[in-house]
């Protein structure tokens, strides 16, 4: 790679004005005609001149030499000549610029955001870089590509101004792949990462060092670029409740514990006072002391008759560099009684069912009214094979789902369970030793575990020749099934059953939010019900009136959360819901900083490098200098009128 | 010419009061180059006056009116008594004439200078010519040889009505002047004495033709230092007032000091041309005071007394 180059080359025609200017120089110089009585004196004078000064020759054009050496000075300039500098310097250079929640820190009183430092930097780059092209990548939890590869300092100042934080966490890994998708197509020797270094999956190495993993193997060169960072921070990195009971209270309000974590910043004590308001009034307020990198679980309880809106505050004692994790967003639910389907065939399910209370059970008693969906179908029927019973969670008992019919069939014989995952929601807690299975699922020859996972089937239980138990996730909808018929197994009569049943309510108030509500996070809001093949509208900050439309299921998802704040969903007409969404993310809060990337191949670690990258020198304003500073000599030598010679 | 004219002045060249004071004054050469005619000079050769000078041995042919009688009647040997013998000095005086005289006062100062030694040369009974040489090629301007104060009028009428103007070279003035003068004594020349030509040839010239040099230079204040003049700065293409040649000169001031440098090297030039021929040189500025010049400078060097 050359050590110079120019910035417009194609700009050299210009030297053809030294022709003119020379021919100029000769046809229009003029010099003041002055009558003398002899040039006797003044011709050996010149003579003399001439023999005692080398430069003589030069001497007599001097005007014209300054004269050329102002123009090619200002040519120079023009064409903007540049030293390369080191990594800075690459004919393709991506920028990714981490935009993530903690690039919102300020690190003193009144100082600038990490963000704000960082763009700062990125412009030294963009000016000092050129004609290198770049692009720029904005990194928070996705890889955004800001601009095409290109040296247009307006292009690139237009997205560097256009970058916001996004109250996420930093995904570093799908930025790096961004880049190497780049080097794909574009031919690419460096990248520079400009962060604080706050990444999520931050560890500690062995000698203590905060490393950030990232699985990408690097194909090029990456210049880690860490800002300098000292904030302290405290935090809120998850906010839940869940019910005291089961069972609505006397009157009619639901007993609810609310549970806010606090985390402070590894780097210095934190102290402040948490504020729980519930509908906007104030209703609990616990002052907190932080050690550094301690946090602390406080738990408020409360009562709520329906919908309630609960917002947890911090107010910190003293300076706190992130404000966006001071506050975060909790929506408890109205209580009602779930809605389940059991078959009338199913006597064992509809008898375990009978003793839990707050549960309505369907078919029961004619005045209970029918919902169009329920909350748990305990039924012998798949969805398909039944597709008027509606249901979020489906226990299917003794059926083969139909699109496994082909891999998996039933035959009579006593087979037992060999193994079930315990850790399952549906099992968790349910002893299937020893339990007698009389329809044994058999699989096809030559059919593998692995081709029922690929039918989007996870296995939770198998027998000795196939699969058992089955769960099917879908976006709003949980399906569990039994391959094998309980009422054909000695399942019923073992004490594990109540506690399966027991799990599948557990699973289906869950699934409503009847039990446990958890905070939204920031990304993406979580997908709810609503009507089908409807048309939403959602406003909320970083998102300014963006439809989406229900599918024939009624889920509405996939929208976006970037900031936090209160994201209101509207149909025509009418509020149908608003969603607090809060950074709810330890990493973010802690500010901590990575000093290492380390890639898959872990000798191509990477070092944060705190210093301002080696960039290219622009020469163009030295020549421009030049040629003024000759400028003012060639006016001071030829027009002033107070020359003097000490001899 | 800086004198007033409307007065009853005996010339427009210099005033009477300093006549009344040079009638006073008389030219001192250095060597006695006089001419047979009977003058105010005592020649170095027996004469006919009255002032008796030496004795010699009679020889044959002398005339014997001017034997000794008495030292004849003692020693009763013949001698020769020789007597002073005045001889007159013929005073030339060239002006040049030349257009690099026509600056800063130069050729007029000359002309009174000229004037007032040749008044000087009248009073004391020298024969006088006076030439003033403009244009190379052409014959000078002459005033013919005169003598006695009857003369004075057509000397100051020659140079009230003495012009300048030309290219001759000084060198070539003394040649023309040589062409047309007779007679030993002494040649006043008044010039600036910037020629390119070296003065060698002139000079011997006149040192052959017997006559003493009086070199007077005459120069302009800004010719002696050319920082007095406001145009002598910046690019100039310097122009010369006799042949049109051009010299382009960058950044004038710088040279200064070197034309001082040059000038005195040309002043001591001709001096030292003119000593080497038992001549005298002195260099004046032409706006001098000609009072000072001629009863001050020229007194304290010796050419008038």
């Amino acid at each position: 790679m050359n050590p110079a180059g120019f910035l417009s080359p194609s700009l050299a025609w210009l030297f053809l004005l030294v022709i003119p200017l020379v021919i100029v120089y000769f046809l229009k110089l003029k010099r003041p005609r002055l009558e003398i009585p002899s040039l006797v004196l003044w011709h050996s004078v010149i003579n003399d001149q001439r023999v005692n000064s080398p430069f003589q020759r030069f001497k007599k054009h001097l005007l014209l030499w300054l004269q050329l050496l102002i123009l090619l000075s200002l040519i120079m300039a023009a064409m903007q000549p540049y030293l390369r500098g080191g990594p800075g310097s690459a004919s393709n250079l991506p920028i990714l610029i981490d935009c993530s929640a903690s690039m919102a820190a300020v690190d003193s009183p009144d100082g600038p955001t990490r963000l704000e430092r960082a763009r700062k930097r990125v412009e030294t780059l963009i000016e000092a870089t050129l004609p290198d092209r770049i692009c720029l990548i904005a990194v928070s939890d996705s890889a955004r590509q800001m601009t095409e590869f290109t040296n247009n300092k307006r292009i690139l100042k237009d997205a560097l101004d256009k970058l916001t934080v996004r109250d996420v966490s930093s995904n570093l890994a799908d930025g790096l792949r961004m880049a190497q998708a780049l080097a794909r197509r574009e031919t690419i020797a460096n990248v520079v990462l400009v962060s604080d270094g706050n990444f999520s999956g931050l560890d500690t190495s062995a000698n203590g060092d905060v490393i950030a993993p990232v699985d990408v193997e690097l194909a090029f060169e990456l210049q880690y670029e860490k800002l300098d960072t000292s904030a302290r921070n405290m935090g809120i990195t998850a906010f839940n409740a869940r019910r005291q009971t089961a069972v609505l209270a006397d009157d009619g309000l639901t007993p609810w514990n609310v549970f806010v974590r606090v985390d402070g910043s590894p780097g210095s004590e934190t102290s402040g006072e948490v504020l729980l308001e519930q509908d906007g009034q104030e209703i609990g307020r616990q002052p907190i002391a932080l050690e550094p990198g301690q946090s602390k679980r406080l738990v408020y309880s409360l009562e709520a008759s329906g919908v309630s809106n609960l917002v947890a505050r911090i107010v910190t004692d003293g300076f706190d560099g992130l404000d966006s994790d001071n506050v975060a967003y909790l929506h408890l639910p109205i209580s009602r009684s779930l809605m389940i389907w059991c078959d009338t065939k199913l006597e064992s399910y509809r008898h375990a069912l009978a003793v839990f209370p707050d549960i309505v059970v369907f078919p029961g008693p004619p005045a209970a009214a029918q919902p169009d969906v329920f909350d748990l179908a305990i039924t012998e029927t798949t969805e398909k094979a039944n597709p008027n019973l509606e249901a979020s969670v489906r226990l299917v008992v003794g059926q083969i789902p139909e699109d496994l019919s082909r891999l998996i069939t039933t035959r009579t014989g006593i087979s037992p369970v060999v193994d079930w995952n315990r850790s399952s929601l549906l099992l968790q807690h349910v002893n299937l030793d020893n339990i007698q299975i009389t329809d044994e699922p058999v699989r096809g020859d030559d059919v593998l575990d692995q081709h029922v996972r690929e039918a989007g089937y996870e296995i939770l239980a198998t027998g000795r020749s196939g699969p058992l138990v089955l769960a099917r996730h879908a976006p709003g909808r949980q399906a569990y099934h039994l391959l094998f018929h309980t009422d054909r197994s000695t399942l019923p009569y073992r004490v594990g059953f109540p506690i399966l049943v027991k799990n599948s309510i557990d699973i289906t108030q869950h699934a409503a939010g009847l039990a446990e509500v958890q905070g939204q996070p920031t990304r993406v809001l979580r997908p709810r019900t609503l009507e089908a093949n409807q048309t939403y509208t959602v406003t909320g900050p970083g998102v300014a009136d963006q439809t989406f439309r229900t599918g024939p299921d009624g889920v509405l998802s996939g929208i976006p959360a970037p900031r936090v704040g209160l994201y209101t969903i509207n149909d025509s007409d009418r509020l149908v819901a608003t969603v607090g969404a809060s950074v709810l993310d330890s990493g973010e809060s802690s500010l901590a900083a990575a000093d290492e990337i380390v890639p898959r191949d872990e000798e191509l670690r990477v070092t944060a490098s705190t210093t301002t990258i080696d960039t290219d020198r622009p020469l163009w304003p030295i020549l421009a200098w030049i040629a003024f500073v000759v400028l003012l000599v060639e006016w001071w030598y030829f027009q002033s009128n107070t020359v003097r010679v000490a001899r | 010419m800086n004198v007033d004219a409307s007065t009853n002045q005996l010339t427009s060249l210099v005033n009477n009061q300093i006549l009344a004071r040079l009638e006073r004054l008389r030219l001192q050469p250095n060597r006695r180059k006089t001419n047979r005619t009977q003058g105010e000079h005592a020649s170095g050769k027996g004469g006919s006056s009255t002032e008796f000078a030496d004795y010699r041995n009679y020889v044959d042919g002398d005339d014997i009116r001017f034997v000794d009688w008495n030292i004849f009647a003692r020693l009763n040997r013949p001698f020769m008594k020789l007597y002073q013998y005045e001889e007159v000095m013929h005073v030339a005086i060239l002006v040049d004439g030349s257009s690099s005289m026509k600056f800063e006062g130069k050729f007029e100062r000359a002309c009174q200078l000229a004037a007032a030694l040749g008044l000087t040369a009248l009073m004391g009974v020298e024969r006088i010519s006076a030439y003033v040489v403009g244009q190379d090629g052409q014959p000078p301007v002459v005033m013919p040889p005169c003598s006695g104060r009857a003369s004075m009028k057509r000397l100051f009428d020659f140079f009230e009505r003495a012009e300048c103007g030309g290219d001759a070279p000084i060198d070539a003035a003394v040649e023309a002047m040589l062409r047309r003068h007779r007679g030993k004594g002494l040649a006043i020349v008044l010039s600036d004495f910037l020629t390119p030509a070296s003065l060698k040839r002139p000079f011997n010239l006149l040192y052959s033709a017997g006559l003493e040099i009086f070199a007077l230079q005459v120069l302009g204040p800004t010719e002696i230092d050319p920082e007095l003049s406001e145009d002598l700065t910046g690019d100039l293409r310097l122009v010369d007032s006799e042949h049109g040649g051009t010299v382009d000169v960058s950044s004038i001031g710088e040279l200064h000091g070197i034309y001082r440098d040059h000038r005195e090297r040309l002043e001591e030039h001709v001096r030292r041309q003119c000593r080497m021929r038992n001549g005298r040189f002195l260099s004046i500025s032409s706006q001098a005071p000609l009072d000072w010049v001629l009863f001050d400078l020229l007194q304290r060097q010796g050419w008038l007394k």
